[in-house]
């Protein structure tokens, strides 16, 4: 093993410390070291999306990034999503509208969604399915991930 | 923990002159090396799921890493265990090989050539296997038709790809058993075949599949990793993970194939006679089961169309390509596509419209169940009726009025028409795929309810469909009950997941399991509520007399009572509440018909696509503006998930079609290795699917489903190639070849306007 980096950040708002191997990403180490596997390696290349954080408030690919680089960020993964094992409402939109198959994208799908919801509350289905066309799904045909999300934004508008 | 990477050949074609591990095994973190000399001495060839010696092919010794020499760029050469997967990786770099490079054979006609290199050097040719499916007279139909039709049809290479990529860990215990954990199809089979690679007792080998991220026939087993990951757990002494890499991934493919065909019909529309020469390139011949679907490409022909003399030979040929395996559909996708073809062949040659053709020839309702030239048994179905809802679903008429205009305007609007039959829930004889699958249904003392099941979910939904068949029989909350798929140890044996089987097989299994815990349910109340047995009701939580609803008591007070008053109350049924039940559907015929046929399905699900593309001929884009389908897969369980499947298989299908090819240079060295080589469909490349669903249950299973999963692959795909083909008829462009990218539209375009076109 090569010498190891310090990395420091916020994880789902709990503060983490751990020794990585420069050469590790950021999405093995959220996986292996730092115990969340919510977020998932479909392709290591940035284009299938499922390893999608969310990066100091913005969404990123972490198989793009090394994790040393992250040292001192503030890191949202799946796990911190639901607060008290509350659904959030695009998780709840998802369940109910089936948005999900074998839900190995559903952690970058939900990201993205979020994503978009948060600049575009009306979005439309083309503007959904723009925002999602850096997540790949194999199993659904992506139909139920963009009425989940329109759903969702028709749930958050009448909150 | 320890991780394993694995190092792969180069070179598609090379003989192994030496290995040498030496620097690897000392360099930081690593812990054990692999050679395939050194994995010969511990592990044996890996079991064919599917053995083409079965059907009287040739086969090969399939290793987990090779010996000796390597058939196809990427098999597995050696291998290394070390602290961390980046030690792994960077170890590989430290192994040298030495090779002497071959010419590799990759194109499947030139390896039927006499002096093709040999794949296998043993084999007289490179051949796996020849299969001929005739009846009737077909030269003679041909002479007496009105019209023949001759050319080809292919289809490249391409693959399914599931998000989630391959992963198995190996845990060996103290005692010499083993515990394997894969992202995997189908635990109980692979048990038996790690137990003949390991050489080491079924019993004491336990293989669990945890959730897995889509499976789509890619992780159907006899991959060299499986077996290559217990040797390095038993080497390293301590656990091995390994986890694909999406390269490595790339590398299993599958389909590639072309038909050379003769289709001979009447002035009417009626197609008489089928001559049609298939050979598929199988790439190296591997023990999983991808080479099979072959077999299937042919032995499906001429589909649910009446065509009275058919002569259909496949011939399935190893090359230096990768390796195949399942790619959901089965090589069904493989008769699908090009029968499709072929009948728009027929309708634009003699001026016909597209959905007549296909109602003068297909099956009509009354005619079922029908034998078809092949033998198979199709069950039941309803073609007329599902082609009437895709005309009114789409208004087809109204699509032709609009194409028409667009094309005064110089657009090029297609209009696809594709019918699709997709047999399901296959029994192979001689094999480990089975058509049968079990469920064991367990009620405890507090009336919760545990189901076991040997069918696995992909993410299907098949697990909740089972929950949904069991709490319909005992009469309890959804929630009230639990299921465990995916564990040996636990789960009674199953065939895990292929071919629309779960609710045919499992879902039907669980219907047996649950009512016999029903009946003791049921006898334990009548005696509790002094009434009669056949008299009792199981529903919302409670059984109750029927027409007295107000006599009733909690299903859990019954199940409590029979576990704890079991000796106070004379007559009260024995515990356990428990039942393992197997369901083994009708209509399989494994006995040879006296033309020789067996007839491997029980059911087939069938649907009728359409889709709407405009091509941009300048640069070969299609666009897709509409997808319309109409799905009969009998009775359905959970409509929702059906419609989840359908669109899934159809995008899935389309993506195959359109941009996803496994690509290799001219040294048989993978293009196609990422993401961005391999293209598949994302969300803005979809329309919304418009879905209608018609029911024609199966008189052959118990509760009439037909399965669900595969079909939509080959309709998505032949609906796509037609559009296409539909709209460019005006330059004379016919279809021939797939994938229909932008190249090779493009192509196809320039082709035809060299030749003068039609327009």
């Amino acid at each position: 093993m090569s010498d190891t980096l310090p990395l420091g950040v916020t994880l789902n708002g709990i503060e983490r410390s751990v020794e990585v191997d420069p050469r590790r990403l950021l999405v093995e180490v959220v996986r292996d070291e730092l115990g969340q596997p919510g977020t998932h390696i479909g392709c290591l290349t940035g284009d299938c999306g499922a390893c999608t954080i969310e990066l100091d408030g913005q969404i990123v690919k972490s198989c793009l990034l090394l994790a040393a680089s992250a040292n001192g960020c503030e890191i949202t993964t799946i796990e911190g999503l639901a607060e008290n094992g509350e659904l959030t409402t695009i998780q709840q939109a998802f369940w109910d509208e089936y948005g999900f198959q074998c839900g190995f994208c559903l952690p970058g799908m939900l990201f993205a969604a979020k994503d978009l919801l948060e600049v575009n509350a009306t979005p439309t289905d083309g503007e959904i399915r723009s925002a999602i066309n850096g997540n790949l799904c194999r199993c659904t045909g992506y139909d139920t991930i963009v009425k989940s999300i329109a759903e969702a934004a028709r749930r958050m508008a009448a909150a | 923990m320890a991780y394993a990477a694995v190092l792969r050949s180069p070179h598609a074609h090379a003989r192994i002159k030496w290995i040498d591990t030496e620097n690897a095994a000392k360099a930081p973190g690593v812990i054990a090396t692999l050679t395939g000399e050194e994995a010969r001495e511990l592990a044996g060839p890996i079991p064919f799921f599917i053995d083409p010696a079965v059907f009287g092919g040739k086969t090969t010794e399939v290793r987990c890493l090779a010996v000796d020499k390597v058939v196809m760029a990427g098999q597995p050469v050696a291998a290394v265990v070390a602290e961390s997967v980046n030690d792994a990786e960077a170890a590989l770099a430290a192994i040298t090989v030495d090779y002497e490079v071959l010419s590799p054979v990759l194109d499947a006609d030139q390896a039927m050539s006499e002096d093709a290199p040999r794949v296998y050097d043993d084999w007289d040719d490179n051949v796996v296997i020849t299969i001929p499916f005739v009846e009737g007279d077909v030269e003679a139909a041909l002479d007496a038709a009105d019209h023949v039709i001759e050319d080809e049809v292919s289809i490249h290479r391409l693959s399914t790809q599931p998000i989630e990529p391959r992963g198995n860990m190996a845990v060996w215990e103290q005692d010499g058993s083993l515990t394997f954990y894969g992202s995997i199809q189908n635990p109980h089979p692979l048990r038996l075949h790690l137990s003949q690679s390991l050489g080491i007792p079924e019993r004491s080998i336990r293989v669990i599949a945890p959730n897995v991220g889509g499976g789509l026939g890619l992780k159907m087993h006899g991959h060299p990793e499986e077996t290559l990951v217990c040797v390095l757990a038993k080497l390293a002494g301590r656990p091995v993970k390994w986890h694909e890499d999406r390269r490595e991934t790339l590398l299993i493919g599958g389909i590639e194939q072309r038909h050379r065909f003769k289709i001979g019909f009447m002035n009417d529309g009626t197609i008489v006679a089928l001559q049609n020469r298939i050979i598929t390139n199988i790439g190296m011949l591997g023990a999983s089961p991808g080479w099979g679907m072959s077999f299937l490409s042919a032995l499906s022909f001429p589909l649910g169309y009446k065509i009275a003399a058919t002569d259909v030979q496949v011939q399935a040929v190893t090359t230096n390509k990768g390796i195949w395996n399942a790619t959901r559909g089965y090589g069904k996708q493989g008769t699908n596509v090009p029968m499709e073809r072929m009948v728009d062949m027929a309708a634009r040659h003699l001026g016909m419209d597209r959905i007549e053709i296909r109602r003068q020839n297909l099956i009509e309702a009354h005619e079922f169940p029908f034998t078809t030239n092949s033998g198979l048994h199709i069950d039941s179905g309803d073609y007329h009726g599902a082609l009437d809802k895709l005309v009114e679903l789409i208004d087809y008429e109204e699509l032709k009025a609009e194409q028409e205009r667009l094309r005064q305007e110089g657009r090029y609007l297609g209009i696809g028409i594709a019918y699709e039959l997709t047999p399901e829930a296959a029994d192979i004889p001689g094999t480990i795929v089975g058509g049968f699958d079990s469920c064991q249904v367990k009620m405890g003392p507090s009336g919760n309810v545990t189901v076991l099941t040997g069918v696995t979910s992909p993410g299907s939904g098949n697990d909740t469909g089972i929950v949904q068949i069991v709490a319909d029989e005992l009469g309890v909350p959804i929630d009230s009950i639990g299921i465990v798929q995916g564990d040996t140890e636990a789960c009674p044996y199953g065939f895990g997941n292929y071919s629309g089987r779960s609710i045919v097989s499992g879902g039907n299994s669980a219907v047996l399991a649950a009512r016999d815990v029903a009946d003791k349910v049921q006898a334990g109340a009548a005696l509790l509520l002094e009434a009669a047995q056949d008299d009792i009701e199981l529903a919302n939580g409670l059984a109750s007399v029927k027409g007295a609803p107000e006599q009733a008591i909690p299903i859990a007070k019954v199940a409590e009572t029979i576990y704890t008053l079991n000796f106070a109350i004379p007559g009260i049924p024995e515990p356990p509440l428990e039942s393992t039940r197997v369901y083994k559907p009708d209509n399989i015929r494994h006995t040879p018909d006296e033309k020789g046929r067996i007839q491997p399905y029980p059911t087939y699900s069938f649907a009728v696509h359409g889709a709407v593309v405009e091509v941009d001929v300048e640069t070969g884009r299609i666009e897709i503006t509409r997808i319309g389908i109409v799905h009969d897969c009998g009775t359905m369980i959970n409509p929702a998930f059906i419609e989840g499947q359908m669109a899934g298989a159809v995008v899935m299908g389309m993506g195959n079609a359109w941009t996803e090819e496994l690509k290799y240079d001219e040294d048989g060295i993978p293009l196609s290795t990422r993401f961005k080589t391999y293209l598949m469909p994302r969300a803005g490349d979809v329309p919304e699917i418009e879905l209608v669903h018609q029911v024609t249950p199966s008189p052959f299973t118990l509760l009439g489903t037909k399965g669900a999963g595969e079909a939509g692959v080959g309709g998505g795909m032949s609906v796509l190639t037609n559009a296409v083909d539909d709209a460019l008829a005006p330059l004379g462009v016919t279809v021939t070849e797939l994938p229909v990218s932008p190249p090779n539209v493009l192509a196809a375009i320039n082709r035809a306007r060299a030749n003068g076109g039609a327009a």
